[in-house]
């Protein structure tokens, strides 16, 4: 790896966002963290990821919305969608929108890490 | 799990202009409803063999009765016509009869062998020639013209030389200058029924009168005769309404008719009262004498046949009502069945919907459960992954025990609030098992309000009022249920109220129920979530706020109790809570 991986973090649940950002930073990943859609968008004008880990529940903005809106924005970056429900629903409108995969939660951070990784694989297979 | 909510089969949906939203419980369960589909169709029947009886029976009964009316009356037409043509008839024979006999005197008078001179024996072949015209002859006398009977032959020798000047028919016949007369049937000088043809006859300027006794039992006879079958019983009387025949039964002359018809109507039927029965009474006037012939048939004996017509037409009526009848009532009953088969059998899909969609919902609240606790559930793994992380030097982390301590207390957090749901998950279950007491609304309101004014309520600044009915009834129900009702819809409008607002609380009764209305003047729910705020686990709250069963455990507790909860909302100006709960225990 030689640029480092850049991954952002939207869930509004603060103590499962903050947790995550830290497991993260711990493994070398510049991770930030944002408890809304809006919150994450205004942060993008300014930074650029490689992956987005989104959450589908939220207050103001739900992650469906903010995954459209990410993809407006920046199409580039990938979308992962993490969801609570034990419904695929969300997950393949998700996929449908652009999203790279979709993940329930609880999810083991391995899985998460795998699934950022081929996120990031890809993204810069397209890059090139 | 028993899911309560039933808000997804309300029939009034919400729509644009109707922002109200109820959650209404249906208490009537399969076996009532299919009840009440039974109570209507046979009602529905009923209405309907009633009314296609009225509308094919009436006509019919009201034309029967025309045609009775009209066929009466054509029918006595008829009889009186019939009637009035017998006398006719008969009084047309009797006066030929009558006429015969006085031509009978005048071809004596013109024969070879008359002379007004004649010997006793030249009388009695005169009376042998009468008698050879016509049996009813008794006896012959001349006239002179001084009015003594001068010559005789017959049975009463002892009428020679009788005077016959004072004899009312001799007088008319002699002063009215008459060429014949009749006589009444009266005994006479010879003091024995008979009636008198004479003639009168100018000879040299002299009245000479030829006259016969006749006997009137010939008449009775012939009148008799002619009456024959015909079902009419015909007597002749005078003037004077004396009988000039002899009626059946009658044994004697003269007797009194009650009945004499007018001189003037030289024919006409009448309607006689006569004892018992009405008769109808026909009479013609004979032209010499002036005597009436009346027929007579009782009214009875004139209707019999159309007595038997309308004894047919009855039964033919009344057959054929009760045929139709029979139609109806098999036709309405098999249309009628079939359509509250159709209707029960409706009821039982809606039914199976019902509980399909309860099915359904039983899927949305599992789904629901699983979104709730998978995010603590995702923290508490989160969290304990980092506290492996920062048991792990490779990462470097802090792992002190206050760090440690502090990921610890987060996953206490995490799993306290999952304990939250399982235990409001327990409540709406236990719900359905609550023991009943008689509860004080107005107590249980005030109770909960200065419960929740301690806590929930402190951190804004709200107002309440409250608005109760003083003497309202006490409600079966179990008061911490109740309790539980009335918080979970106060939390939820102190949580619609920003930083400054009011909550309203009134009762009052509506019919039997008690009415607790709870208002707030908070931002209000959205139309599109009008209809879900019920649904179990449905929040605007943000996560870790809000479970989304407070609602629908209140809806569930109220619908237990055979209440309703209705909501009506404005968006910028509050929401408002009406429920309804019956203040007697439901019979079943």
């Amino acid at each position: 790896m030689t640029a480092v991986l850049r991954v952002l973090i939207v869930d509004d649940e603060d103590d499962l966002r903050e947790t995550m950002v830290k497991r993260l930073k711990a493994r070398k990943i510049i991770a930030e963290g944002a408890n809304s859609g809006p919150q994450a968008l205004k942060i993008l004008e300014d930074k650029s990821f490689d992956v987005i880990v989104l959450d589908v529940k939220m207050p103001e903005m739900d992650g469906i919305e903010t995954l459209r809106r990410i993809k407006d924005m920046k199409p580039e970056i990938e979308v992962i969608v993490l969801t609570g429900h034990a419904s695929v629903e969300f997950g393949t409108k998700g996929m449908q929108l652009g999203a790279f995969d979709f993940m329930m939660k609880p999810a083991p951070l391995s899985e998460l890490l795998d699934t950022i990784e081929q996120a990031y694989n890809k993204k810069r297979t397209m890059d090139r | 799990m028993r899911v309560f909510d039933t808000s997804h089969l309300q029939k009034h949906k919400a729509t644009d202009d109707q922002p109200t939203y109820e959650h209404v419980y249906d208490y009537a369960d399969s076996q009532a409803n299919i009840a009440r589909i039974r109570r209507h169709f046979i009602k529905l029947r009923t209405r309907l063999i009633l009314g296609l009886v009225v509308i094919f029976l009436l006509p019919s009964t009201l034309l029967s009765f025309y045609f009775h009316f009209q066929f009466a009356h054509t029918l006595k037409k008829s009889a009186i016509l019939n009637l009035a043509a017998v006398a006719e008839t008969q009084k047309n024979t009797i006066d030929l009869y009558l006429q015969e006999r006085v031509i009978n005197l005048y071809n004596l008078l013109h024969s070879r062998e008359f002379t007004l001179s004649p010997t006793p024996e030249n009388m009695d072949n005169f009376l042998q020639s009468l008698k050879h015209f016509n049996d009813g002859f008794i006896d012959i006398g001349f006239i002179n013209p001084q009015g003594i009977q001068t010559d005789y032959a017959g049975p009463y020798p002892f009428l020679r030389d009788t005077d016959y000047r004072q004899e009312s028919w001799y007088q008319t016949l002699v002063t009215e200058n008459r060429n014949y007369i009749i006589s009444d049937i009266r005994p006479g000088i010879r003091g024995i029924h008979h009636f008198a043809v004479a003639i009168r006859q100018l000879i040299d300027g002299h009245t000479y009168v030829i006259r016969a006794a006749l006997d009137p039992e010939k008449l009775s006879s012939l009148l008799k005769t002619i009456s024959q079958g015909k079902e009419v019983e015909s007597i002749l009387i005078n003037r004077q309404g004396q009988y000039q025949t002899l009626a059946s039964g009658q044994k004697r002359f003269p007797d009194h008719s009650d009945y004499v018809p007018s001189h003037a109507l030289t024919s006409g039927v009448e309607e006689v009262e006569h004892g018992q029965q009405t008769l109808f009474v026909a009479h013609a006037w004979l032209k010499e004498p002036q005597w009436a012939l009346l027929a007579m048939q009782p009214m009875s004996t004139a209707q019999a046949g159309m007595q038997q017509a309308r004894l047919t037409l009855l039964i033919s009526l009344a057959g054929f009502s009760m045929l139709i009848s029979a139609i109806i009532y098999y036709t309405i009953n098999k249309l009628v069945d079939n359509a509250r088969r159709m209707a029960e059998k409706g009821q039982q899909l809606e039914e199976m919907l019902a509980h399909a969609a309860k099915l359904a919902s039983t899927g949305e609240l599992a789904s629901g459960v699983a979104h709730e606790i998978n995010n603590p559930l995702a923290i508490i793994m989160a969290t304990s992954g980092i506290i492996r992380d920062m048991l792990n030097p490779e990462f470097g982390l802090d792992h002190s025990p206050e760090a440690i301590r502090k990921e610890l207390t987060t996953i206490d957090t995490a799993a306290v609030r999952i304990k939250g749901i399982t235990r409001k998950l327990q409540d709406m279950g236990r719900s359905r098992t609550l023991s009943t007491t008689h509860c004080d609304v107005n107590a249980l309101l005030d109770e909960t309000l200065a419960r929740l004014k301690k806590v929930e309520f402190k951190t804004k600044h709200i107002e309440t009022a409250t608005r109760y009915l003083p003497d309202l009834p006490r409600i079966p129900g179990e008061p911490n249920a109740l309790r539980q009702v009335f918080s979970n819809i106060l939390i939820n409008a102190a949580d619609a109220i920003d930083q400054k607002g009011t909550i309203t609380i009134s009762t009052a009764m509506q019919e039997s129920m008690v009415s607790v209305t709870i208002a707030d003047t908070g931002k209000g729910i959205p139309l599109e979530n009008l209809k879900r705020i019920f649904n179990p686990f449905f929040t605007t709250k943000e996560n870790g706020k809000g479970t989304g069963l407070g609602l629908s455990i209140a809806a569930s507790i109220v619908k237990y109790m055979g209440g309703t909860i209705k909501v009506n909302s404005v968006q910028g100006a509050g929401s408002s809570f009406t429920i309804l709960l019956p203040s007697k225990e439901r019979s079943e």
